[in-house]
């Protein structure tokens, strides 16, 4: 029990979002019959492969105190790229060149905003647009469609009875992933400029190496959700899946993120992922029409971002608070001081 | 006048570019310019009467959006990423209101008259600029009391988009036609010039002398410029976020209400896709304020620069669609020429000025 406390006292943020994660799955557990079932399991880390990529690129991204925007794009043309050529080329062919693409592309983005020194923000809005038109200009502005439906599949085969060879991918990815963070020197630097970038700079670590690595992360992340989302539904358009943005970013805040940076970890994009996909599948259930989810990843994305700010705020009042009484009690004691001294010699 | 003007009098227009901007900008704007100007000569049918106001009327409603937007960029709050979802909760309230029974001010069944009409839009309008005020307002104090605009405004836009298609429950709200925003939406009361056109020079025009000659534009500047001398002398990014949040939504809102007045209906996702030519309405609101050449970390730009960048997309897009050029070698343009710009314009302030 001590222990429990003290593990709690120490990751606040992290017993925040599991507590969140557990009450919403207790929430509809007991309000749907047939949440709490195997397969709404198994549908539940269908989606947990897509969006739990989606969380991981933004929780990485966020970590280094920036944030991606080209992530939709990125992955609409991944899947593009991979529905169009896997009739000619193979399936993994097909998935391969697109992964190297997107990766390729995240590399690069890493790089500029490394060497211009811009804020990641500033160039992704740029790239959002620009890879949107890669796509469009790839997809000839259809929507593409694969003939062959033995990838799809193959890719969602019920395996352990919750998962499927994407959502196996995707935990591999999840814990590899974190082992690099948490036990390499280059996902220290990660963090390192993430949240003190100043005193990280000064102390010799280039800004480039791990700017490049989280974008390459959050490239080949972005990609690989492409590439699931085009080969399990065997479509693909090149104006889809902007709703990643917003669904990944409310993931990785409720895990634990902090938008100045440094904070944060794998396993909160996990549970954050698990928490928005709880929401999601339980919505279903109620009959919730699209929009109306939308709506609440909103409203949960605001309260989130107005407890961080809140609690900055309140902080920093706090510590000038006790600065000021600081100086009031200096004053005091002084002032004490120098009346006692005054007093015998008048 | 000072010494300093006194030395510029005799330099000719060339060097006094050469003296006020980087190679690298004089470099990328004449190749734009060039680009365009060859465009222009082969291009048939482009240099018409009818295309140039064509093309002033396409960039009127993402110029106004974008001018609106120019202000939050320019006092340091980046961008709202809920620019489309304002303009899509404005238009479902503003068709919503038209097409309401109690709003329409006269007998059944008669002909309505002018006083009807102008009531009918004065009402829908006023509730509309109500709504959007509301929601600038809300993203504002979030923005200013410390949270990250982009997040804010992503999480703003999940909620509006929300709220705008459960009001609507997801359908076209349509109204009748002869309604009370015609004038906005496909009239011109001068010659053969759009009214939309008109609204769009004016409010460029009324933007561009707000921030040059009153103090609330200058103080846009200075707290955009330097954070930290804004608040050294009073003026905190608290009110100035909320001032220029209501400016963009209102600005947002106009659009859509002029957006409905050409239509006559209205449905959340009008400016989602199928916008334009150019895909997602916010993105190019975005490219817009960063082909002008304003500064993304604010206090350097203007509206003007706005305005022309709005003029100069949009003449890009024409000449294209003239040539026969799909939307994704468009989209591909545009987000060239955006990259493009953003990476001269770091390598220009890499340069000159410390890095944060």
């Amino acid at each position: 029990m001590e222990r429990i406390k003290h593990w709690v006292a120490e990751n606040t943020d992290l017993s925040f979002a599991i507590l969140l994660a557990v009450s919403v799955f207790t929430f509809f557990a007991i309000t749907e019959p047939l949440f709490f079932t195997h397969r709404t399991g198994f549908a539940i880390m269908e989606r947990f492969a897509v969006l739990g990529l989606v969380g991981l690129a933004l929780t990485l991204c966020i970590i280094a105190g920036e944030i991606d925007l080209s992530i939709g794009s990125n992955a609409a043309l991944a899947a593009v790229i991979t529905v169009r050529f896997t009739d000619s080329l193979g399936a993994v062919n097909a998935l391969l060149i697109a992964l190297a693409i997107s990766t390729t592309i995240g590399i690069i983005q890493g790089y500029f905003i490394a060497y211009l020194r811009i804020r990641a923000i500033v160039l992704t809005v740029g790239t959002l647009m620009l890879l949107r038109g890669v796509a469009l200009f790839a997809a000839e502005e259809k929507t593409v469609m694969l003939t062959d439906f033995r990838i799809p599949d193959f890719i969602s085969t019920k395996m352990l009875s919750y998962f499927s060879p994407a959502s196996l991918l995707v935990i591999a990815m999840f814990i590899v992933v974190g082992l690099f963070m948490t036990y390499t020197r280059y996902g220290r630097e990660i963090y390192a400029i993430g949240g003190a970038r100043k005193e990280a700079l000064a102390s010799g670590i280039s800004l480039k190496r791990p700017m490049i690595i989280v974008f390459a992360i959050s490239g080949f992340c972005a990609g690989l959700g492409g590439v699931i989302i085009g080969l399990r539904s065997g479509t693909a358009q090149a104006l889809g899946l902007q709703y990643l943005l917003l669904a990944g970013t409310v993931a990785a805040f409720i895990g634990g993120v902090s938008i100045l940076g440094g904070k944060g970890g794998v396993i909160g994009a996990a549970i954050g992922t698990l928490t928005v996909n709880f929401l999601n599948t339980g919505l279903v259930f109620n009959v919730t029409p699209a929009f109306m989810v939308q709506l609440y990843l909103g409203i949960l994305l605001l309260v989130v971002i107005m407890f961080q700010t809140g609690s900055r705020v309140f902080d920093e009042r706090q510590r000038r608070n006790q600065l000021l009484q600081d100086a009031d009690r200096r004053r005091s004691i002084l002032s004490d001081k120098i009346a006692a001294l005054r007093r015998p010699s008048g | 006048m000072t010494d300093a003007t006194a030395i510029t009098e005799d330099l000719n227009f060339f060097q006094r570019i050469r003296r006020d901007f980087s190679p690298l900008v004089i470099a990328m704007v004449s190749l734009f310019l060039i680009v365009f100007i060859a465009g222009a000569i082969f291009t048939d049918d482009f240099l018409t009467w009818f295309n140039v106001k064509t093309i002033i009327r396409d960039a009127a409603l993402v110029g106004i959006m974008a001018i609106g937007l120019t202000f939050v960029t320019l006092s340091g709050n980046f961008f709202l990423l809920s620019m489309k979802e304002i303009a899509a909760l404005s238009i479902i309230c503003f068709a919503t209101l038209m097409s309401a029974d109690w709003n329409q001010w006269g007998v059944e069944g008669a002909d309505p008259t002018t006083y009807t009409l102008a009531m009918t839009f004065v009402v829908a309008f006023v509730a509309t600029m109500i709504i959007a005020t509301i929601a600038g307002a809300l993203q504002g104090a979030l923005i200013g009391l410390g949270g990250n605009p982009i997040v804010v405004t992503l999480g703003a836009a999940g909620l509006f988009f929300g709220i705008g298609s459960w009001w609507s429950d997801n359908l076209v709200v349509s109204y009748r036609r002869p309604h009370g925003a015609e004038w906005l939406g496909t009239g011109s009361f001068i010659g053969d010039i759009p009214n939309i056109t008109v609204a769009f020079i004016i409010i460029a025009v009324v933007a561009e002398l707000t921030l040059r000659y009153t103090t609330f534009g200058r103080q846009v500047y200075l707290v955009g410029a330097n954070r930290a001398a804004g608040r050294a002398t009073g003026h905190e990014n608290f009110g100035m976020a909320i001032k220029c949040c209501i400016i963009a939504s209102v600005c947002a809102a106009f659009v859509a209400v002029a957006f409905s007045g050409q239509v006559s209906s209205a449905h959340v996702n009008y400016f989602s896709s199928e916008f334009g030519s150019s895909g997602d309405m916010t993105i190019m609101v975005i490219a817009i304020v960063m082909v002008g050449g304003n500064s993304i970390m604010g206090g350097y730009g203007s509206t003007l620069r706005t305005s022309l960048g709005a003029i100069f997309i949009s003449s890009i897009d024409n000449m294209m669609v003239l040539n026969g050029f799909n939307s994704g070698a468009r989209v591909l343009a545009v987000g060239l020429m955006i990259v493009f710009s953003i990476i001269v314009f770091a390598l220009v302030r890499r340069g000159s000025r410390a890095v944060e």
